[in-house]
């Protein structure tokens, strides 16, 4: 392969791979914000499944149940944030901006509690260190197993799309979100669905976290999670809430983030160019590119009057 | 009496759910809450650093908590900190006048540039209906890019960090306490507070304000113009932000870098919601939040016990206000949905 090609490569791949952790938190948020509760923890709870995953692969040297551990976790954030918001109404930006601080801060506490070393986390088992412990030198299973969840977002960009447009259950989400007492009238369970699409969602996000840790690298480290969770939340909206849209907003963010690697040689700040998911984010919720509309009933407490 | 008890419940739950954390990390709350104290109050060196530590949480309490009585949610104070810190690195480095003048140019400096960052939002809001929720925090990521690149590039003013070059020395501000960092600062945060409780209870633009966060519809009605206090609010929200930077670069640190607040403008949201947005008890939540900060390390030290506990208390203080204004808490969904029957909605 010529020298082009690979270069060409390169950013492909990079592009895949800094768009992962993106898409699994903005499908959460996506899949959350149909049903009309906005997660603004999604940084949060990122980190929270970056650092559980740690955990449970320093004590059990086990990836699945590493990936498990991370998920119980981001169910647990996600029932928190159902419980205060559709249980109890309480406003969900303020708690989502709560599971935020918990989230980065619970880790930091933990990480020095549990490691007894501020920082980072020690190496522990990951994606890349079972890979290259397969037997043989076969290439594609060892591809295979080492980007797994990259493999896993593809599909489940897909798999969200089609059930969210497609299903009986992926309408009544969207029947929550948009008209919440219509909703009920149709004989939905409305905080069930709720609840169902928050505690998901913030699974999701979880799992944005673990390919960050243990998919990525093989470790947690303060500040590991870097704002991703916001720019998992532009590209929610800018994506406009759907599936597909959301992703290709990661992936191109993604591309971003590739080219900066290309860009600097040619002295281009790094800085201006990470800025620019914000800024495109400001334009879009500005209207300039067409008009964003959130779902209806977003960031509604829902009364049953 | 009763009205004090319910605003600490919150943070008797948040500190009660801290010690069971700590029993959990195999430490002891008691030893841990007082070494936290030892540190924040055990001696005038203590109780000074305690106190300059409070100031920049008054101030950022106050920016949220202006913002919050609008019916607006400013979650971007880091942001214009950062910018108001900035722009008062630089203007402290270039007035060169005498010494009472280069101070109030300097806090002049970092809270309109807090003002006018935050500005943007507040336009935004206004004429686009964006919802500001979304845009402070993007403008908080554009804060600190843009200060990283210009503090390590066109701004850098030392050979060592990236960072700019250090204030004269006319701009700083000289401690009240000898040999402490406690600075005028602190009391011009106390006026801040009192002079916004002021404004906010005694004039006409404060009452516009209010009524425009009980019910836009009612503001409307009334004839005040929701758009222009929409934009005043959220620049008024970007001075008081602004000024908590300007004070820690005149008061500390004497120069900026990118990295000079550990999150002060998302504490701050803790500090208003405690204070239940009053100008006031942002005074008390603010010293409260001083103590916490002041008093982490030694609680690290001395009881054992990570200093990001009091992260953990934050984030449970905000949980638990959370709850509590359930219900109480229409006014920020009722701006929503009023605003987007008329056409020009919030887009959160």
């Amino acid at each position: 392969m010529n020298a082009e090609g690979s270069l060409i490569a390169a950013v492909l791949g990079i592009t895949l791979i800094k768009a992962t952790p993106l898409t699994y938190a903005a499908l959460g948020g996506v899949i959350s914000e149909n049903a009309g509760v906005v997660n603004i923890g999604l940084e949060g709870i990122m980190a929270a499944g970056a650092f559980s995953a740690v955990v449970a692969s320093y004590y059990t040297h086990n990836l699945v149940l590493a990936v498990v551990g991370a998920l119980a976790v981001g169910a647990v954030f996600g029932l928190i944030l159902a419980y205060f918001t559709v249980t109890q109404g309480a406003d969900q930006i303020i708690v989502g901006m709560a599971i935020n601080v918990l989230g980065v801060g619970g880790a930091a506490f933990l990480l020095a509690a549990i490691f007894g070393q501020p920082g980072a986390s020690p190496e522990v088992t990951s994606f890349s260190t079972i890979a290259a412990g397969l037997p043989g030198n076969a290439a594609w299973p060892i591809l295979f197993l080492r980007y797994a969840l990259v493999w896993g977002a593809l599909a489940l960009i897909v798999g969200l799309q089609l059930f969210l447009y497609r299903t009986k259950r992926g309408v009544h989400v969207r029947a929550v979100g948009e008209a919440p007492h219509a909703a009920l009238a149709a004989g939905i369970d409305v905080f069930r669905v709720r609840y169902a699409a928050v505690i998901t969602g913030a699974m999701l996000a979880a799992l944005g976290g673990t390919y960050l840790s243990i998919g990525e690298v093989d470790l947690y480290s303060d500040g590991m999670v870097a704002g991703r969770g916001f720019i998992a939340l532009a590209a929610v909206i800018f994506g406009r809430w759907t599936p597909l849209g959301a992703a290709g907003a990661c992936l191109f963010f993604g591309f971003f983030s590739s080219l900066q690697i290309a860009l600097q040689r040619a002295n281009v700040p790094a800085q201006l160019l990470e800025m620019l998911p914000y800024l495109l984010t400001i334009v879009a919720i500005a209207g300039f590119i067409g008009r964003t509309r959130p779902p209806a009933a977003d960031g509604i407490p829902f009364e049953r009057t | 009496m009763r009205i004090v008890a319910a605003r600490l419940l919150p943070v008797v739950l948040a500190l009660a759910a801290g010690s069971i954390v700590i029993i959990l990390a195999h430490g002891n709350p008691v030893q841990a809450y007082g070494a936290l104290l030892q540190g924040s109050f055990g001696s005038l060196q203590g109780i000074a650093e305690t106190l300059a530590q409070t100031t920049v949480f008054i101030f950022a309490g106050l920016s949220v908590a202006i913002a919050f009585r609008a019916g607006l949610f400013n979650i971007g104070a880091e942001g214009q900190l950062l910018v108001g810190a900035l722009t008062t690195a630089v203007a402290g480095a270039h007035l060169h006048v005498v010494a009472p003048l280069e101070i109030a140019g300097c806090l002049a400096c970092g809270a309109l540039g807090g003002a006018v960052w935050a500005s943007i939002a507040g336009f935004l809001r206004a004429r686009f209906g964006a919802s500001e929720v979304i845009t402070t925090i993007m403008l908080n990521y554009i804060a600190y890019l843009g200060a990283n690149y210009l503090v390590s590039g066109p701004l850098r003013g030392s050979a060592l960090a990236p960072e700019t070059a250090p204030i004269d020395a006319a701009a700083v501000l000289p401690p009240i306490v000898a040999g402490t960092r406690l600075t005028a600062a602190l009391p011009l945060a106390i006026i801040a507070a009192v002079g916004l409780w002021w404004w906010l209870g005694r004039t006409v633009g404060g009452f516009e304000l209010r009524t425009v966060g009980r019910s836009e519809r009612v503001a409307r009605y009334a004839g005040i113009s929701v758009t222009r206090v929409i934009v005043k609010t959220m620049a008024i929200s970007g001075a008081l932000a602004g000024l908590g930077g300007a004070c820690e670069v005149l008061g500390l640190f004497h120069r900026f870098n990118a990295q000079l607040s550990p999150g002060y403008g998302f504490t701050s949201i803790a500090v208003a919601l405690l204070a239940q947005s009053n100008p006031l008890g942002v005074i008390v939540s603010g010293f409260f939040f001083g103590v916490l900060s002041n008093g982490a390390l030694s609680m690290q030290a001395f009881a054992g016990v990570p200093k990001d506990l009091i992260s953990v208390i934050e984030g449970l203080i905000i949980l638990f206000v959370a709850l509590r204004w359930a219900g109480a808490q229409v006014t920020l969904h009722e701006r929503v949905s009023e605003s987007t029957s008329v056409g020009d909605g919030a887009v959160l």
